[in-house]
């Protein structure tokens, strides 16, 4: 279950599911289109139930970025080990920033 | 570390080529690492790389014909060893030369440098009609 919220401006994204694989991706992408319409230039996606991710799950998160406005800009707020070891590999944490909650996100997204 | 007394030294299991059994893949190597004392950035780095091995599988070596993927696992004295056969399309050999990231656009195509990153050793081979991906995490 894939939860979406517009904080004045900033699109939050809480991804539900404990496991964002393969398997799990095409349903996670399909809820990003229906609900990312406006292209948005700020995302915070919210993984801090999210234990595994896959490659195929991290290339839905580099397919949002398609999706926004650009320059776009996305935070990923509270990566477990697992996730920050998947953005570290693909050196896709370049791309994507980190932060342990939402109020830092938000307010660093603002400054950007 | 010395495996717990009660850690069994092998384990296979083997599933059907699908996306959705990829997770029982990865479920039995974790709960096998555990059994022998992985620490947990050995643990992701398994999981993940046999995530990577078994997707690739299904979508490009089966390709949505039905098959079976076989795990299995052992125990060694330099480490985690790992094998996935299967008997789908083998990977190209031009595959293996995918060992640095993808570009930062790329929606896809970063699973051979993942594995390749997860673990210490890596082979390759294809010999009739049964592919084998072995890998070595090492382990003290």
């Amino acid at each position: 279950m894939t939860e979406f919220e517009d904080q004045d401006g900033i699109v939050v994204v809480r991804i539900g599911t404990e496991r964002l694989d393969a398997a799990a991706a095409p349903a996670f992408k399909k809820a990003l289109q229906e609900n990312i319409t406006d292209q948005p230039h700020l995302v915070i996606l919210d993984v801090s139930s999210v234990q595994f991710l896959d490659s195929t799950g991290l290339g839905v998160f580099v397919s949002l970025l398609k999706m926004m406005g650009v320059p776009g800009v996305i935070g990923i707020v509270g990566a477990q080990a697992a996730v920050r070891r998947l953005l570290q590999i693909t050196q896709l944490d370049r791309i994507f920033r980190l932060f342990d909650n939402i109020s830092d996100a938000t307010a660093a997204l603002r400054s950007s | 570390m010395p495996p717990r007394p009660c850690a069994p030294p092998e384990a296979t299991i083997t599933v059907a080529a699908k996306l959705e059994e990829v997770r029982r893949l990865t479920d039995c190597v974790r709960a096998f690492a555990e059994a022998h004392d992985s620490g947990q950035d050995a643990l992701i780095d398994l999981e993940l790389a046999v995530a990577e091995a078994a997707n690739n599988i299904v979508i490009h070596g089966y390709d949505g014909t039905p098959g079976e993927i076989t795990l299995h696992l052992a125990r060694q004295p330099e480490g985690l060893r790992i094998e996935l056969l299967d008997s789908g399309a083998p990977i190209p050999a031009a595959v293996f030369d995918h060992t640095s990231p993808a570009p930062d656009g790329a929606e896809s195509g970063r699973g051979m440098a993942i594995i390749f990153a997860c673990v210490d050793e890596l082979a390759y081979e294809s010999a009739d009609g049964i592919n084998r991906l072995k890998l070595l995490k090492r382990q003290p």
